[in-house]
């Protein structure tokens, strides 16, 4: 490590969101959302547009005084003190880095604001430019600074003041796509070494499954679903959630019967699967089955487990093959395997298609009740 | 080598033309007034016969041009008294403006800008007006006054344009990383529209220096404004003293806004 962890015992807070309500005029932003952010966990709030996280961010940071519900860090509420008390750290969606200040000045604003003596100042500024490696770059003005390092000295800003709580706002969404994966892990190794407990809002899932403990998808101002990454890609708890992580195809059918820790279903395509699932559905119900595309294979021979498919495209992605494919219905599937190298798109038009060997596909009631 | 065709040729002497007669219709005035300043001559003919710098030392002598001296000392003081009160009553007023977003903010930063497009002679008989019937008499901070709600508009105009250009989440940084309202306006706002605010500034202060509308209703003989004083000698006397008082106020001006661009880029501030 290049620079040292911060001296004294750190014990990361917890940051619970009790009920949190708020309106903006008719329109309800944030619906009752509660939330528990263990001490030194890192919770993505992922979701698209206008679902609410920025909100919730902002009330977390005292911008926004929330309609109802109670913001705790520990086991105190923070709800009557100003955003200049709440001792939480943000990493600003463009950085918002004061423009007319050196980095150096930039990083010291709060000791200044707070007032510090020059000594501290200098000292902390010079610990957090080598904990971001940007010690070269202290006189630069932000503008003279490409778009991962301006993300550095934001960082850098927010944990010379020590927070108990980071909140980052679309971190990478300003940064070139092969930037991404370095502050990707930059952030998670900063989050770790100042012990930080830090919530992460974004509309981006590879973001939000590549760095966060877990994720809480939101949709219109609701929590629809909390848990680890994979939990929420595998097992997702709304037909929301599975459309927005990740691709998925989405079938057609009707539950034939019970087996054992889920259900036979006939697919309108004529295939019958088992599937493995722990909600209730009714025999004869109409449901939904939803499948990975890389859970799922084309083959040449027929079964009973298997529908016919019109191969209409094949891409050669990287290391997968993508297939573009119509099943008899008409409907239309993505199907990924792994390439085999030297192959090229298939030749053949027809081919059958069934699950993988590993395949989880998930099964939601067709109109919600 | 490209050849340049027929229409080519046209074109760039059109506009060359035009060009030009822009050029000569700005700068010619100022460059006549400049020579003949320096006229050995009694009157203010142009083409200067032999040039001196007679009028100037006129100009300058503190006898003979005590009442040009008293009408210019008048004039810097109401303008630069003006600039400053307008400033501080400006920027305030922009800093409560753009943080409020009711109708009310927009119908008070209509009526803040309003002079700008008030005829000034109106007003400045309106001035005179409202201030006997209320007995106040004609006086230096009278004229203060009166400058005062002509200029102000220009400076609350480029501090408005400045604070609506601030990103709004500098702000929250500051607050966010613990400073008082108080500390981020000092360390964050005041820097960052600083340069609109001394744009504005130096219009109002020029705006004041040759107001004649304001100034001609509410001075008096004792309270002479400079504009008004070189109407006087112009109509009266022809002195040739006008040209060197020209001469030296273009020069000020230049001098002054050399300085302005160098602290601020005011003509990109003036000119957007």
């Amino acid at each position: 490590m290049l620079a040292p962890a911060p001296s004294g015992a750190v014990i990361a807070q917890p940051l619970t969101l009790d009920g949190i309500t708020h309106s903006y005029g008719a329109g309800l932003a944030v619906d009752n959302v509660t939330l528990e952010v263990k001490g030194g966990e890192l919770v993505a709030l992922l979701g698209p547009s206008g679902c609410g996280k920025t909100t919730l961010l902002r009330i977390v940071a005292g911008f926004i005084e929330q309609s109802n519900g109670k913001v705790i860090i520990g086991d105190r509420s923070i709800d009557t003190l100003p955003p200049n008390r709440r001792e939480i750290g943000i990493v600003f969606q463009n950085y918002a880095l004061f423009p007319h200040l050196t980095v150096a000045q930039n990083i010291a604003y709060g000791l200044a604001a707070r007032g510090e003596s020059r000594e501290i100042q200098l000292e902390r500024v010079r610990e957090m430019l080598a904990t971001v490696q940007m010690q070269a770059f202290a006189e630069r003005k932000p503008r003279q600074l490409s778009g991962g390092q301006q993300q550095r000295v934001a960082l850098a800003r927010a944990l010379a003041m020590r927070p108990r709580i980071l909140l980052l706002d679309e971190p990478f969404a300003a940064l070139d796509k092969n930037l991404r994966l370095d502050m990707q892990i930059e952030i998670k190794r900063l989050q770790r070494q100042f012990a930080l407990t830090a919530i992460m809002v974004t509309h981006d899932q590879d973001e939000a499954m590549a760095i966060a403990d877990r994720i809480a998808v939101m949709n219109s101002g609701r929590i629809e679903q909390l848990g680890t990454p994979v939990e929420v890609y595998d097992q997702p708890a709304s037909l929301f959630v599975n459309s927005f992580i990740g691709s998925s195809n989405l079938l057609p059918a009707t539950i034939s019967g019970k087996v054992e820790g889920g259900y036979a279903v006939a697919l309108a395509n004529g295939a019958a699967w088992q599937v493995m699932s722990p909600a209730r559905f009714a025999a004869g119900q109409s449901v939904i089955v939803s499948v990975r595309p890389e859970q799922m294979l084309l083959a040449d021979e027929a079964s009973p487990a298997r529908f016919p498919v019109m191969l209409k495209l094949s891409l050669p992605i990287g290391g997968e093959m993508i297939h573009d494919v119509t099943a008899v219905d008409g409907a239309s599937l993505k199907i990924a395997m792994p390439r085999r190298p030297g192959m090229v798109a298939s030749t053949t038009a027809s081919a059958f298609c069934g699950l993988g060997e590993h395949a989880r596909p998930v099964l939601f009631p067709l109109s919600p009740s | 080598m490209q050849r340049s065709t027929f229409s080519d040729v046209t074109y760039a002497w059109a506009i060359g033309l035009l060009a030009g007669l822009g050029v000569l219709i700005l700068i010619g005035p100022v460059l006549i007034v400049i020579a003949t300043s320096f006229t050995t001559s009694q009157t203010l003919r142009f083409p200067p016969p032999e040039l001196s710098l007679r009028w100037y030392r006129d100009l300058f002598d503190p006898v003979r041009s005590a009442q040009i001296h008293s009408a210019a000392l008048n004039s810097v003081w109401v303008a630069g008294t003006a600039t400053i009160i307008g400033a501080v009553m400006s920027v305030l007023a922009a800093l409560a403006i753009t943080r409020v977003a009711r109708p009310s903010a927009r119908i008070l930063e209509a009526s803040f800008l309003s002079p700008l497009i008030l005829p000034t002679l109106s007003y400045g008989l309106a001035a005179l007006m409202f201030f006997s019937v209320i007995g106040i008499r004609p006086s230096l901070n009278l004229l203060i006054a009166g400058h005062l709600v002509v200029i102000a508009p220009f400076i609350f105009r480029t501090t408005l344009a400045s604070l609506t250009q601030l990103d709004p989440a500098l702000l929250e940084a500051s607050a966010n990383l613990g400073a008082s309202r108080f500390f981020g306006f000092r360390r964050i706002t005041l820097p960052l529209i600083a340069p609109g605010i001394a744009a504005g500034c130096f219009l109002a202060f020029i705006s004041s220096m040759d107001n004649v509308p304001v100034s001609l209703f509410l001075s008096n003989a004792r309270t002479g404004m400079l504009p008004i004083r070189m109407w006087g000698m112009m109509e009266s006397t022809l002195d040739v003293r006008i040209a060197a008082i020209a001469g030296v106020l273009i020069l000020a001006t230049l001098i002054l806004m050399i300085v302005m661009d160098r602290l601020t880029g005011l003509t990109k501030r003036i000119s957007g």
